[in-house]
């Protein structure tokens, strides 16, 4: 307990540094900025961004992109309930009753409940990072290739029973991912794999490249078919009466409270993450409110308990990032392509080789969430400014700003050519009601999944009953396989299409 | 992959399916023809146009038959070509005459379930050359033939769902939006370079707005001019990023 707080505190030294604060408001408000306008997501933002920490130190670069990260929740809610459009697939569900408590004029009140539900969750996750990050590099220690093997099947698992739409195509997007990883130098050998003698490819396909091709420009292409003019039903009378009122209060603290764990746990887990927490918090509270009918017409739960588990769940995702190395999500992989730029490998290791960094960037992040809750709330009435700029001018910008972004990663024209593939796949996979999700976090665990997988068999001389006969790695793949049996099962089957509904209805 | 997009818009009748598979079944051949075009001009290096259209029509009509049939000398192992037509085209061929008989309940799934397929046909040919396992260890190869095995089985069992479950069907593409982001990367690649960041940004921003019909061009040119300045200031001097600005024959 000691130690924690001396970790705490020395964290906080780093983060309070007046560069690394520029860089936390930095992140922050660009992330709100993101999260804000639709059309333009966390992982597009986060790939784009990252040459720019080339030219900045390790510590402050980090404290950006995690202030992007969870920034984005919070403007997402602001558009949801002010326009009822998502700027972000987290703020999703909280368009439902948001939206309609604004039409009520009740604006002002969800804009708070969204905020400080937001702010209470990213406290509570914080000193989780802190309390759990130690025991969780210890147990780091004791795995094994088998058992990092059987995590990541795990992970994968997760992923294929949250992602939304039928269990086959999740799989199927997932070994998708799994093969684009392979394109490239072998790891050990050295053998040129898949990539047709073109030289630009000898090095593997970049995960930034991918993930800006399926995640952003394949959402500019999908948005033109609808036309750029979005419909946009604007609140515009003046918010008036920012503080809920004591009833607001009562009735949001447990779904506050009820979020905040949900969103943490399904943070921590591999294949998780923002967008399956909101979903997962919305359903738990119609589930166990006395009136579900209130929900869908202005219920405060309804903003509440999804904003607090975005919220905890952006950044306890953090944790299997920070402690054993292994990202969560397809953002969390960027954050390790951020790390590799500056020369850290992301592993049990950082929290003892880097404590500036790992201390620093948790302090950082209640940092972050006090700067967004009070710059946020004054700053409503610019960000609904902001949403006037009409999609046909705020489209060709964020091609040409990802253009140039993906360019200077490499100073590389191929990868601005392979992105526009990519972008034309994903668009493909959309129409076909594929997810992209599950594919980038294939192509993220690939290579580790493969080096781990190679390295067990080598240890156990080619036994492949290595992977249930060590009892942590048995535990976790049967975890994963009792994952996979329930989600396929009917009954099951159809709670989890009703969590999924949730956002049409 | 690229040229595995264009799905038709509307394809209801299982002869149209039909033929686009067979389309895809030869989609690597024809893309390796049109790709040897280039090699007359001098661009490029690999065989010439007639080359690989003799190659591949030899492999698709002589050698891979052959093969099956067992003619084939057994110790010797098969030229790429052939392994194309054997791994690759062969089974979507199958496909393609299937389809005929088929009635497709989920146009979406089933489409998506064998482009799928072929992409995992195509990832096994393209590691066969690849080492396997040899005794314990893992070769390059063991891998990706592992996952593409995989892949294969699991688009066979979407596209069997497209089969036998009712779905939706292929849904409505539009030309323009694409067409035109598309045409505005390219050119961005392609002038980044030569032009420098100045010019690219500014045109490619151009051709990306022409991907809707709402656009106003003065908005447009004014957005589009403050953009240019913007990004032209903060990369190369905010971020430090190398990047040239201005074309080279202008700065010459």
């Amino acid at each position: 307990m000691v130690d924690l707080f001396a970790n705490l505190a020395h964290g906080f030294v780093v983060a309070l540094s007046p560069v690394n604060l520029l860089m936390c408001l930095i992140g922050a408000l660009v992330g709100t900025l993101v999260g804000v306008l639709p059309g333009i997501g966390t992982i597009a933002t986060v790939a784009m961004l990252l040459p720019i920490t080339f030219g900045l130190p390790p510590v402050g670069a980090l404290i950006m992109l995690a202030g992007i990260y969870y920034g984005a929740q919070y403007g997402g809610s602001t558009t949801s309930i002010l326009v009822n459009i998502p700027g972000e697939a987290t703020s999703v569900v909280t368009a439902i009753d948001g939206h309609q408590m604004a039409r009520q004029g009740r604006a002002g009140p969800a804009l708070a409940i969204a905020a400080i539900g937001s702010f209470f969750a990213g406290c509570v996750a914080t000193v989780l990072i802190a309390v759990l990050g130690a025991p969780l590099t210890k147990l780091a220690l004791a795995f094994g290739p088998a058992e990092y093997f059987s995590l990541m099947v795990l992970g994968l698992i997760f992923a294929v029973v949250l992602a939304k739409g039928s269990v086959l195509k999740a799989i199927a997007m997932i070994v998708f991912g799994l093969l684009l990883s392979m394109v490239g130098s072998d790891i050990e050998t050295g053998a040129s794999r898949m990539a047709f003698n073109i030289p630009e490819l000898a090095d593997g396909l970049g995960f930034a490249t991918v993930a800006m091709g399926v995640f952003g420009f394949a959402e500019i292409i999908r948005n033109l078919d609808a036309g750029a003019e979005m419909n946009r039903d604007l609140v515009q009378q003046k918010i008036t009466g920012l503080m809920p009122t004591k009833k607001d209060l009562i009735d949001s603290t447990p779904a506050i409270l009820r979020g905040t764990v949900l969103g943490s746990i399904l943070g921590i887990l591999p294949g998780g993450g923002a967008v399956i927490a909101s979903f997962a918090a919305y359903t738990l509270e119609k589930k166990v409110a006395k009136n579900p009918s209130r929900f869908g017409r202005g219920a405060i739960e309804g903003v509440a308990a999804p904003e607090s588990a975005n919220n905890a769940a952006a950044q306890t995702s953090f944790i299997p990032l920070l402690t054993l190395g292994i990202p969560p999500n397809a953002v969390m992989a960027l954050m390790v392509g951020a790390m590799t730029i500056h020369g850290i490998v992301p592993g049990p290791q950082v929290m003892q080789k880097q404590p500036d960094l790992v201390w620093g960037m948790i302090a950082s992040m209640w940092i972050g969430n006090l700067m967004l809750i009070i710059i946020n709330l004054p700053l409503v009435g610019i960000w609904v400014r902001l949403l006037r700029v009409p999609y046909r001018l705020m489209f060709p910008s964020i091609v040409i700003f990802c253009a140039i972004g993906i360019y200077s990663v490499n100073n590389a024209p191929v990868d601005v050519i392979l992105a526009g593939v990519f972008g034309l796949i994903g668009y493909w996979l959309i129409k076909h009601d594929f997810e992209p999700a599950p594919l980038l976090l294939g192509m993220v665990l690939g290579p580790l999944m493969e080096e781990n997988l190679r390295r067990a068999l080598l240890i156990s001389r080619g036994d492949w009953s290595v992977f249930v006969t060590r009892p942590l790695s048995a535990v976790l793949l049967a975890i994963a396989a009792g994952l996979l049996i329930l989600t396929v099962l009917p009954n099951l089957r159809a709670k989890r299409d009703e969590v999924f509904t949730e956002s049409e209805s | 992959m690229a040229d595995t997009m264009g799905q038709p818009a509307t394809a209801t009748r299982n002869t149209r399916v039909a033929l686009w598979i067979l389309v895809l079944a030869l989609a690597p051949q024809i893309f390796e023809l049109i790709w040897s075009i280039g090699t007359i001009v001098g661009w490029g290096s690999g065989r010439g146009p007639l080359q690989v259209l003799v190659a591949h029509a030899s492999a698709l009509l002589a050698g891979a038959p052959g093969a099956v049939f067992g003619s084939h000398d057994a110790k010797k192992a098969f030229p790429p070509d052939v392994l194309l037509a054997l791994i690759y085209s062969y089974p979507l061929f199958a496909v393609a005459i299937v389809t005929l008989f088929m009635t497709v309940r989920s146009a979406q799934d089933y489409v998506g379930g064998i482009v799928l397929m072929a992409l995992g046909l195509f990832a096994l040919w393209a590691s066969s050359d690849l080492q396997g396992m040899h005794g314990f260890s893992f070769g390059a190869g063991t891998a990706p033939r592992m996952f593409g095995v995989l892949l294969v089985a699991l688009s066979v069992a979407i596209a069997l769902t497209g089969l036998l479950s009712e779905g939706a069907g292929l849904s409505h593409y539009a030309w323009r939006g694409p067409l035109f982001v598309m045409a505005s990367i390219l050119f961005f690649a392609l002038a980044i370079r030569p032009l420098g960041l100045v010019v690219s940004a500014f045109t490619s921003f151009l051709i990306a707005a022409m991907g809707t019909h709402e656009t106003r061009w003065t908005e447009t040119v004014i957005v589009g001019a403050s953009l240019t300045l913007g990004c032209a200031l903060l990369f190369p001097y905010v971020l430090g990023l190398p990047m040239p600005m201005f074309p080279r024959f202008l700065v010459q």
